[in-house]
């Protein structure tokens, strides 16, 4: 028979391991969500570059495909791990994020370098508000996006900033989820 | 008296448990997944999956995906009840019912 305090070890060991568990899990996930978005503002911010008229559209598309790819994702996650991903509840919070972003922008009357600018700072606030409850990565992927973000919004004037903005949200998700799936 | 399980109690296989545990029913985890949340190596790892498919607590499939070979290990119901044995008892031991 052990004595209380290996007990007390065994149980932290038991803890410690559920929750690197919980962590790998959220990474995974998030990991290829991020893959998608990397791809779909690179291709947005690009699109915008070359046909500025058309910037508006590009993003809808934008969105409507990265819903599509959300529902995708969380169903092909659901059918290999058997684990609920994506429910009402993170739709609900998904459009609560997007109609305040929206607010901000009509309110603020921001032009279009602004709104460039805006949602990757908003959206990656909330990476790094997750970062807070689910992994340090989150963090550091969010604070490196939005520092670049800023830096092209101060340094890179007319339309160059879109394919700063290309690179470094862009990329800058696609890389930060293939890190992700590797840590 | 409930006693500790010899086959859980061991340090890696309480970890591989804990995590298997930790999953949805009929939910398993690939054989480099373990292999990375427990930090044990190649041999180890398998050897302790073997002692606990043997004791019936573990289920292992091997399938391949794409041209890769993939080992994935589930937790019985027979092992999430040893488990779930095994933390009770912890637990008891700690709260010093049992000496």
């Amino acid at each position: 028979m052990i004595d209380s305090k290996q007990a007390t070890d065994a149980l932290a060991d038991i803890d410690d391991t559920v929750r690197r568990l919980r962590q790998s899990l959220i990474y995974r996930f998030t990991s290829t969500i991020m893959l998608m978005w990397g791809v779909l503002v690179f291709a947005g911010n690009i699109s915008g570059w070359f046909w500025p008229r058309y910037g508006l559209y590009f993003w809808i598309a934008v969105y409507v495909l990265a819903t599509a790819g959300l529902f995708a994702i969380s169903a092909r996650n659901y059918a290999q791990s058997r684990i609920r991903t994506f429910d009402r509840r993170y739709i609900l919070s998904f459009l609560f994020i997007i109609a305040f972003g929206i607010f901000c922008c009509v309110l603020g009357q921001f032009t279009g370098r602004q709104q460039s600018t805006f949602w990757p700072v908003y959206i990656m606030l909330f990476y790094m508000l997750a970062g807070v409850w689910f992994g340090t990565a989150f963090i550091v992927i969010g604070a490196a996006i939005i520092a670049l973000t800023l830096i092209g919004y101060v340094y890179i004037p007319g339309m160059p900033f879109l394919l700063w903005m290309a690179v470094v949200n862009g990329g800058g998700l696609f890389v930060g989820g293939l890190w992700m799936r590797r840590s | 008296m409930a006693e500790l399980d010899d086959i859980i109690h061991q340090p890696l296989r309480l970890k591989i448990m804990a995590a298997l545990n930790a999953l949805p029913v009929s939910a398993g985890l690939e054989f480099s997944r373990l292999k990375k949340l427990t930090g044990a190596t190649d041999g180890n790892l398998g050897a302790h999956i073997e002692t606990l498919a043997k004791a019936g607590y573990v289920q292992v499939d091997k399938a391949f995906v794409g041209k890769k070979p993939q080992t994935t290990v589930t937790a019985t119901a027979t092992g999430r009840g040893a488990f779930a044995r095994h933390v009770a008892t912890l637990q008891e031991i700690i709260a010093g019912k049992q000496v």
